[in-house]
């Protein structure tokens, strides 16, 4: 459908393509190079006088050193602390007062920074990420106080939390075998104490150069005009070499993995579920990001239907592929389908699980019916499309997309992989790859209020 | 049309001032021109019936967001059933006389979507945001509901049970204890004084309560559809007539709008215990105004410069300078006739009293001096390009517009938000400044482990109370 033009400063407009339905939508977009490696993926939108732009990093938590868990996420805190040009503090006083707003985000398989603001705040927010890709300040008292603010991250979505996250964090630790996919991006307390100074620059050396970089921008601007202001603030950033990428692939999985947990927050007792997938990308991963919605996708999914409404044995149901990271098209290594259920007190986890196997092997009998294959499709569309809705969003899949495949084809093509997938296909997907022998579950209990204990425990 | 423009001589000024404190870096570029605004264009209908349309076609992206409004949330809810309004919008979707509940998530997905049914305090909305190609689909399903929804008995029972048992749930989580209870520190037994219904108040609530309280709240004659996206709004009315002209409303009184209430909140501190806890949430509320209020605006740029947005005063204290905390943040809570100025912060145990101690600092400071010029431009920048940005989303737009009219503010209001900050003077900053933020207005709630809560905010000799 689409031409990609990857060639150093060749350029190309797609313009808007309605198809037959009416519904295929791919804004104009273009991707260049830098001569520095860096790729910059441009895509025009006149609706709003404001810009979003993201930069995604080719490093994620997955790839972090060992004895580092929780590494590249206090990195990408370290971000923001300032450069020798813009001490810290300068780069958020800036975004905010050209009225916009900044974040980063660290996943498994990348680490993405995005600022969105009205268009008059472009120049400045060019040069601030190109000043940043330059060099950092690292201060060890900067790296003191993100250490301190990320142990209070950690604590009020982990520690403090009932359930922990344990479905997400958890979960893929036990159910894969190689570090690089079986540790916690949020890390070891005991790690991120351990971390210092030279690790902020040895990783810095190692992952943040231009040429393991993808720079997107959505708005309202011509792209010829910012192409050439990306050339002016980022052209002189130096090309580094990256390491080589590690092989991170899994031995197959032999049998079922099982564990239990005590939570001392929860009261209402929950399960985790998660099958390992096919690598990303082949159809069968498709397949699998579709079955993953059939079963997980709102009040209409199968496993609602079953567990919640018909047997009533869960309060909620939750999950889907790669749902421990962005979503179930972005991920560059070994993920899982992940099934999160909360169930009553009233019910075992035997219960549950019977009525769960019951569903998957309902599934794997007899697929989907082409009507609710039908209805899927356009959720999933539906779906799709709101993630390119808002220039950042848009450009942050842009980015994902250029970064896995060198090409933002993907950021535009979903929609039509997963119309063609059929009922044949989740039958035989689900009868491959949802089955015991390729899962890991963990039973997370409530601890019995324990009142000595609990007094105890403030001491 | 609203036009929003600012001047760019407002911000070159906040870059010259800004390098008496912290120099800006020498080869930064200055800000470009600024591009004007276009708020959303809103046309306005009123059905037979009495339903109220704002419609706002943008062509393009291939979606369309649908926000159906009725007046009626939490605050009007039976004095003896609390919460009420959640059980509620959970059953609401759950079948009308044409279909199932199996149904109705059913053709929605086919549409693209999901039924969205929440209550807010003086509002339920109905949501759903589907492909464009499928609005007649998505329409019909949201004109059955809020027509005919049947409250079937076995949906009511599933429901009560499965609400029951996900209170027992969130009753673990620290910043759902802190909610609830700051909004009965605040109001007391007031109708904004609820957050969350009760095992009791779900378990006294029949299918028979349901169906008349619907019949109370949903009526055309109180109700505005707002419709956003990719369509023509000459074919959108004529849709949106044909599913809902026999909506009709009843002869009995509608809800009526909650009226200012008289509050005088206690300064002292409300202790929620949460054994185990690893950190303190603390929540500070202050009676604030609402929008609507003349010194509101000038009240958001104020908390702007405390603590809204991450360059604020509160987050470079306890965030960027000492790491007592992720999450610290500020903001104004408005219902339609009530307004709350909020700050949240979740702090290690062994950091409690000394957090405490910086955000009451940062009120203070807030209400004795007056802000630089460079933070002033900086905090109206930032909501005028935030507003901006978020008018760009159909389901914020959406939102925005049901939010107006549940207020009772007209749609054109829509752009004036921005339109108001970027006329606020620093004088009105600092009046709004000095009448809110002093913390002896201010009541706290502290969720996590009593003993530590006890012995850290003892220093500051107010009053400790359990939580009410």
């Amino acid at each position: 459908m689409t031409i990609t033009r990857r060639t150093l400063f060749l350029f190309s407009f797609l313009t808007m393509i309605l198809s037959a339905d009416g519904q295929e939508w791919r804004p104009p977009t273009t991707l260049r190079k830098l001569p520095n490696g860096l790729t910059v993926v441009l895509s025009e939108d006149h609706n709003a006088p404001t810009v979003g732009l993201c930069i995604s990093y080719g490093i994620g938590s997955r790839l972090e050193p060992v004895g580092r868990s929780g590494f590249a996420h206090l990195f990408e805190h370290m971000m923001f602390e300032g450069t020798p040009a813009a001490p810290k503090g300068i780069f958020s006083r800036v975004v905010e007062s050209g009225g916009g707003f900044v974040n980063g985000q660290t996943d498994n398989d990348f680490t993405q920074y995005f600022e969105g603001a009205p268009v008059s705040a472009l120049d400045a927010m060019l040069w601030l990420e190109a000043d940043r890709m330059k060099t950092l300040d690292f201060s060890s008292k900067n790296l003191e106080n993100q250490r301190n603010v990320v142990e209070e991250e950690v604590r009020v979505n982990v520690l403090n939390q009932p359930y922990g996250l344990f479905y997400i964090i958890d979960l893929p630790q036990k159910a894969f075998d190689k570090y690089p996919n079986a540790h916690s991006g949020y890390g070891d307390f005991q790690d991120l104490n351990a971390a210092n100074i030279d690790d902020v620059h040895r990783f810095y050396d190692q992952y943040y150069a231009p040429n393991n970089a993808v720079l997107a921008i959505v708005g309202d601007f011509s792209a010829n005009e910012v192409f050439a202001k990306v050339e002016k603030y980022f052209a002189n950033v130096p090309a580094k070499p990256t390491p080589p990428r590690p092989d991170v692939s899994e031995l197959p999985q032999a049998a079922e993995r099982r564990m239990t947990q005590e939570d001392k927050l929860a009261k209402v007792p929950a399960l985790a579920i998660g099958y390992r997938m096919p690598p990303r990308t082949t159809h069968d991963a498709v397949v699998g990001a579709v079955t993953g919605e059939l079963l997980h996708n709102g009040q209409a999914s199968r496993l609602y239907q079953s567990l919640v409404k018909e047997k009533q044995v869960a309060l909620s149901v939750s999950g889907g592929l790669n749902l421990n990271g962005a979503g179930p098209f972005e991920y560059d290594g070994p993920v899982l389908m992940i099934s999160f259920i909360i169930f009553p007190g009233g019910k075992t986890q035997g219960q549950v699980l019977a009525a769960y196997d019951a569903a998957i092997a309902e599934l794997s009998k007899k697929g989907p019916s082409p009507a609710e294959l039908e209805r899927i499709r356009s959720k999933m569309r539906a779906d799709w499309y709101s993630n390119l809705e808002l220039p950042f969003s848009r450009a942050q899949a842009l980015s994902h997309a250029t970064l896995f495949d060198g090409t933002y084809e993907r950021a535009y093509s979903v929609p039509e992989e997963v119309s063609k997938v059929t009922v044949d296909d989740v039958r035989t997907f689900t009868a491959k790859y949802l089955v015991k022998t390729n899962r890991t579950i963990i039973n997370r209990v409530p601890k019995l209020a324990d009142k000595a204990a609990a007094v105890e425990g403030a001491q | 049309m609203k036009m929003l423009s600012l001047s760019l001589a407002l911000l070159l000024g906040a870059y010259t001032y800004a390098q008496k404190d912290q120099p800006l870096p020498k080869d930064l570029p200055s800000f470009g021109p600024e591009k004007s605004l276009q708020a959303p264009e809103v046309k306005q209908t009123k059905l037979e019936n009495g339903l109220t349309i704002w419609l706002v076609p943008r062509p393009g992206f291939p979606k369309v967001s649908f926000t159906l409004a009725v007046a009626g949330g939490y605050a009007a809810d039976p004095q003896d059933r609390p919460g009420f309004s959640q059980l509620l919008t959970a059953t609401i979707d759950q079948g009308t006389k044409q279909r199932s509940a199996r149904q109705i998530a059913e053709d929605m997905q086919g549409a693209g979507g999901d039924v969205s049914s929440i209550a807010v305090r003086d509002a339920i909305r109905l949501s759903a945001s589907v492909l464009s190609s499928k609005t007649a689909e998505a329409l019909t399903v949201l004109a059955d509901l809020a027509e005919n929804a049947s409250f079937p008995d076995e949906e009511v029972t599933l429901a009560k049970h499965n609400l029951t048992d996900q209170l027992e749930q969130e009753e673990t989580d620290p910043s759902f204890q802190a909610n609830r209870a700051i909004a009965k520190v605040l109001f007391g037994d007031g109708p904004y004084g609820v957050f969350s219904p009760t095992k009791e108040s779900l378990a006294a609530a029949a299918p028979a309560e349901l169906r008349s309280e619907f019949d109370r709240r949903f009526r055309p004659d109180h109700a505005a559809l707002i419709a956003i996206g990719d369509f023509h709004s000459e074919e959108m009315l004529s849709l949106v007539r044909g599913k809902f002209a026999t909506w009709h409303a009843p002869a009995s009184p509608p809800v009526a709008a909650v009226a200012v209430p008289s509050i005088s909140p206690l300064h002292a501190i409300f202790i929620v215990p949460r054994p185990d806890s690893v950190q303190t949430t603390l929540t500070f509320g202050a009676p604030g105004p609402h929008r609507g209020e003349p010194d509101f605006e000038a009240t958001e740029v104020a908390n702007a410069i405390y603590g809204g947005t991450f360059s604020s005063r509160l987050v470079t204290n306890i965030r960027e300078d000492k790491g007592y905390t992720y999450t610290p943040g500020a903001f104004l809570q408005s219902f339609r006739s009530a307004g709350v100025l909020r700050t949240d912060a979740d702090v290690r145990n062994a950091v409690t009293g000394a957090s405490f101690n910086e955000i009451l600092y940062e009120m203070n400071r807030m209400a004795t001096t007056s802000p630089t010029e460079t933070e002033f431009q900086q905090a109206k920048h930032n909501l005028v390009g935030i507003e901006a940005i978020s008018l760009q989303s159909n389901d914020a737009v959406a939102g925005e517009l049901a939010d107006l009219w549940t207020r009772g503010l007209p749609p054109e209001e829509i752009g004036n938000y921005g339109k108001k900050i970027a006329a606020i003077t620093a004088d009105e900053v600092n009046a709004a400044a000095k009448k809110y933020f002093p913390a002896s207005r201010t009541s706290v709630v502290a969720v996590g482990e009593e003993k530590v809560i006890r012995e850290a905010l003892a220093p500051f000799g107010l009053p400790l109370h359990p939580a009410p």
